[in-house]
């Protein structure tokens, strides 16, 4: 330990501002291993997926063009499901990880008033997710489309249809780490939000249609709808004419889907922003 | 400058900070006292915005700490050691920090030198011992070169060079016009340390004054302070009895008796027969006076509950 307290003059222009909380919280997520972790995870299981399943192709000599297109579509959003809990998880533990280490002390020491740390941290984890997503997902839709260009499919990357859905699912991924955020925020324990996020996930839609069934009270199939992964999952869902009147009650179109999942991550990062704004730490 | 007014903090029926008021000047040390539980931290936390008060308000530099919009120019302050995400290295966890601010990477070289980080500081936060945490939270509070500088504890764990360490530092930053506010337990430390000190018992300020007056007036509190070393203690102090306010034991095996002077404590024995091996007048440490004046507090406080 030397004996100076400070020798470089401070500069005049030190103080904080969200590009420079936003700066913090990009250093914070790259410098933490579970971070690493997730998204080489992530990467695999997207990638993998859609090599897997895309030299599965059947015969494309007889497809018509809208089967081949929902062919790509369904490849490369076979793994967002698998792909939601790994963000999910990740959403959780980057800011339960802070309040579990005392970490968020720190953090709310160098913004007392909250909110800008809080939201920079969203803002990181929505950007770094969104952009390892949609890379993943495009490798995997190089990789799958040109093993079943091998078997004569060829999807049209070019309509709105295909390519829509495909960053849908990086969309719906993206969302989904925010609402797993929000959820950490709120109950600021790993098991705790970990397990909330996964209920909601898997246990609930479970629990929903059992009900619905047992009922038989379309109103619970409706509010099935709502729920995040089913909502969300109208974003990465290839449509075509007429393949919505398939199923009775109440349907959301990817729009729709997208609509109620958003509302859904305002309202939970919201409740959970202006708990955490008053709360002890 | 802290000003803390009327601070309260209540968690349920248990009042933790009781109606707490102090200020700390610029250009002094001030020492923060209390056994534990006192509420030190929680104060603290207070007046770094992370706890809430039930009542009352304190303010740094004029202001309450969340109101800045360069708080750690303002303030420096380690409030636990390791308040860092474990997985992180002590580098990244400044740099983060710093980042906040727009403080330049020289200054995160700079604290990591002054607090002898070098070495470590690519490690990862989790593997720390106490003592590196504790360089590390004062590495933090020094990165804004701030005016007023907040440390709980801050020798807990460090080795005697960094107690020497913390020393210097708290009295060159005072030197220097700097607020500084430190708490600890160890009361030799502040003796050496602190200009002032605040006394915290059971949330409530038990004494507020210069070093040398808390002193004084903790030798005179109870009467006299006699060391007494006898070998049937028992037979001695059981004939004292009432006219002690306090018999405690020290750790030579010898008792500090206060209230009593010396010459009424040897009548005592000559008159129980009770055989004296030492009888030695003492003045008050800052220990004892420390000590005397949280005990009363104590006392005091289980006849209110009673």
């Amino acid at each position: 330990m030397t004996a100076t307290t400070h020798r470089a003059a401070a500069p005049t222009n030190v103080g904080l501002s969200f590009p420079r909380l936003v700066r913090s919280e990009w250093i914070k997520v790259r410098s933490i291993r579970s971070t690493w972790w997730c998204y080489a995870v992530l990467v695999v299981v997207t990638i993998g997926m859609a090599v897997l399943l895309g030299g599965y192709a059947g015969d494309g000599s007889d497809m018509p063009q809208d089967a081949m297109n929902g062919q790509l579509v369904s490849v490369n959003t076979a793994a967002v499901s698998l792909a939601a809990l790994v963000v999910g998880v990740l959403g959780v533990l980057i800011i339960t990880g802070e309040y579990g280490t005392g970490q968020i002390r720190s953090t709310f020491t160098a913004d007392p008033g909250r909110t800008g740390a809080v939201l920079a941290k969203a803002a990181v984890l929505a950007a770094t997710t969104f952009v390892v997503s949609v890379v993943a997902t495009w490798i995997g839709v190089a990789a799958s489309a040109a093993l079943q260009a091998a078997s004569g499919i060829h999807a049209d990357l070019t309509d709105p249809a295909v390519f829509l859905p495909l960053l849908g699912a990086s969309v719906y991924t993206t969302l989904l780490a925010l609402l797993a955020f929000g959820i950490g925020l709120l109950v600021r324990s790993s098991a705790g939000g970990i397990a909330i996020t996964l209920g909601i996930l898997l246990v609930l839609p479970i629990i929903l249609s059992i009900v619905g069934s047992l009922l038989e009270a379309q109103w619970v199939m409706d509010l099935m709808q709502f729920l995040p992964s089913q909502a969300g999952g109208q974003l990465y869902t290839y449509a075509y004419d007429g393949a919505s009147s398939a199923q009775d009650g109440l349907v959301l179109d990817g729009w729709g889907g997208f609509a109620v999942l958003l509302a859904e991550v305002v309202v939970v990062g919201a409740l959970a922003l202006t708990v955490a704004r008053t709360r002890d730490v | 400058m802290i000003e803390v007014e009327h601070l309260t903090k209540q968690y349920g029926p248990k009042t933790a900070v009781d109606d707490v008021s102090f200020v700390v000047r610029p250009g002094s040390v001030t020492g923060f006292l209390g056994p534990n539980g006192a509420g030190k931290s929680t104060t603290m936390r207070m007046i770094m915005g992370l706890d809430r008060p039930t009542s009352g308000r304190a303010t740094v530099n004029g202001r309450p700490y969340t109101s800045f919009r360069d708080p750690l120019r303002q303030v420096g302050a380690l409030l636990e050691a390791k308040a860092v995400h474990s997985g992180r290295s002590a580098w990244n966890h400044l740099l983060s920090l710093a980042a906040t601010h727009g403080i330049p990477k020289a200054r995160v070289h700079e604290v990591i030198e002054m607090t002898g980080l070098e070495s470590v500081a690519r490690k990862r936060v989790g593997g720390f011992s106490l003592g590196m945490g504790q360089r590390l939270g004062i590495a933090a509070a020094l990165l804004g070169d701030p005016k007023t500088l907040i440390l709980d504890e801050p020798v807990n764990g460090l080795d005697p060079d960094g107690v020497v360490w913390v020393r210097q530092l708290a009295r060159r930053m005072a030197a220097d016009g700097r607020t500084v506010f430190l708490s600890s337990h160890l009361m030799s430390e502040m003796a050496q340390t602190a200009d002032r000190v605040v006394v915290l018992g059971r949330g409530r300020v038990l004494a507020d004054a210069p070093i040398s007056e808390f002193v004084a007036a903790g030798g005179q509190q109870g009467g006299s302070r006699v060391v007494v070393r006898a070998p049937t203690p028992d037979l001695l102090f059981r004939a004292v009895g009432s006219a002690a306010s306090a018999i405690t034991p020290r750790e030579d095996g010898s008792f500090l008796v206060v209230g009593p002077d010396a010459p009424t404590i040897g009548r005592i024995a000559a008159q129980t027969g009770a055989e004296l091996h030492e009888l030695t007048p003492t003045g008050a440490s800052l220990e004892e006076a420390y000590m005397s004046l949280t005990r009363d507090d104590v006392e005091y406080r289980s006849e209110g509950v009673r």
